[in-house]
């Protein structure tokens, strides 16, 4: 009996280590056991909150990249967004087949990062740090995730000018959604949150706070592309016109990422709308 | 050992642990190298820790370490190994000499050599241990075995390192 404590205590680490040897075995055999899965696994609440933790602060390194990744996804989507609106336009007569290539004539050629932009000059334009370089074009359209933002006026390898919806000679045809009056936007000059929507006859009805989107009659947006809503309307005794006033859905002293918008089918429409002039 | 020692014992222990668990384990090389310096920690305990102690340290250790790598005992196993090896090793590499002075499991202590026949072997045979039950196939010998080599470096290349830089 004595030899046997003696031997126990002689090697007692190593029985406490074939001990400590088939415990880890036997947890690993067994390795979907409930309480080892709630307590000794990323899952489990110590480990699950520490690594919380470290995410949380890692996630700031990384929100540049997670920006610039949702801004190409969110380029991804309208396109398809418009493809799909653009082929299935509502109140279309049921015999109406789109033609295909029309449907797919605008495409969502890049993101690009605004690096300059004015607001409180008669004429503002924006700069932006994509160029020809990649894909940007003279006359192509502009959209910021909250709506309209402008037109491409020049471009360089690396940059490229836009004129923004904040000037004098940027007009665009817009739509009331509710009551589909479709009339012209123009900026007066003065305040960056708001343009005026000319051209609604007074005979109409005309909401308060009815949205106005980019309408079917331009070509350099898509059709639906948000511009603001209605703030004020006013109608003049001598005048067969509303004078309307739009808050701008866009906030042009906060612009950050603006996605360009390619009318592939822009050149033909305006060779054919010239024919008109030569004969 | 004074209670200062003991303290800072602990401390160092943790910010393995802690370094393990929040910063190496993302840092993978060429998918293959993997470096797993909280064995450091086991490795630089006071010498005279007790056997058995020192293998419930390790237990616990791996138990953690298993928690974060959702590996359910393997690290354990393997780190309890190394605890058990651990005063074999120092008694077959350190037995003759320094008898006269304390034992203490540094770099500057031992010197290159010595230290790096304490870490080296402890170290591979961690490794070994571990990727051995990891993958549980001996189909995949080649590749464990590539694993096993090219971790064991890593994590000796940076055990050196903490050492070059912490000071004593």
């Amino acid at each position: 009996m004595l030899q046997l404590f003696q031997f126990i205590s002689r090697s007692r680490s190593f029985i406490v280590f074939v001990l400590l040897e088939v415990f880890c075995f036997v947890f690993i055999v067994k390795n979907s056991n409930y309480w080892g899965a709630t307590y000794f696994s990323t899952a489990g609440s110590v480990a699950a909150t520490v690594l919380k933790t470290s995410n949380n602060i890692t996630q700031y390194t990384r929100l540049r990249e997670t920006n610039e990744a949702l801004a190409q996804e969110n380029r991804r989507l309208n396109e398809t967004l418009v493809r799909l609106g653009q082929s299935r336009p509502a109140g279309a007569p049921p015999m109406y087949q789109v033609d295909s290539a029309f449907a797919r004539r605008f495409a969502f050629v890049t993101v690009a990062k605004v690096i300059n932009a004015t607001t409180f000059n008669p004429n503002n334009y924006i700069t932006i740090d994509k160029g020809y370089d990649d894909g940007v074009r003279e006359g192509m359209g502009v959209l910021a995730p909250t709506g309209v933002v402008g037109k491409v006026k020049f471009t360089n390898a690396h940059q490229s000018l836009i004129t923004s919806v904040l000037h004098s000679q940027f007009k665009i045809s817009a739509k009331l959604t509710r009551s589909g009056e479709i009339g012209f936007v123009e900026w007066e000059g003065t305040d960056a949150t708001s343009v005026l929507l000319n051209d609604v006859s007074r005979y109409k009805k005309v909401f308060k706070g009815d949205s106005a989107v980019a309408s079917e009659l331009n070509s350099v947006f898509p059709a639906g592309a948000m511009i603001g809503r209605v703030r004020s309307v006013k109608v003049n005794r001598d005048q067969t016109f509303y004078d309307i006033v739009l808050s701008l859905s866009t906030d042009f002293t906060r612009l950050s990422y603006v996605y360009l918008v390619d009318n592939k089918l822009k050149k033909t429409q305006e060779t054919l709308e010239k024919r008109v002039d030569t004969k | 050992m004074t209670p200062n020692e003991i303290i800072r014992s602990v401390l160092t222990f943790l910010v393995y642990v802690i370094f393990q668990v929040l910063i190496l384990r993302q840092l993978v090389l060429f998918d293959s190298a993997f470096c797993f310096l909280y064995i450091a920690a086991i490795l630089f305990l006071p010498y005279e820790i007790d056997a058995v102690v020192l293998l419930f340290i390790c237990f616990v250790t791996g138990l953690i370490i298993d928690s974060f790598y959702d590996t359910f005992g393997v690290h354990a196993a393997a780190t309890v190994l190394v605890g058990y090896l651990r005063p074999i090793v120092i008694n077959a590499q350190f037995a003759q000499k320094n008898l006269d002075t304390r034992l203490e499991l540094t770099l500057p202590q031992l010197g290159f050599v010595p230290f790096l026949a304490y870490v080296g072997p402890l170290v591979l045979i961690h490794h070994a241990a571990l990727f051995f039950i990891e993958t549980n196939n001996i189909g995949l010998f080649l590749p464990t075995i590539l694993k096993i080599i090219a971790s064991s470096l890593f994590t000796i290349v940076g055990i050196f390192l903490v050492q070059l830089f912490s000071k004593r």
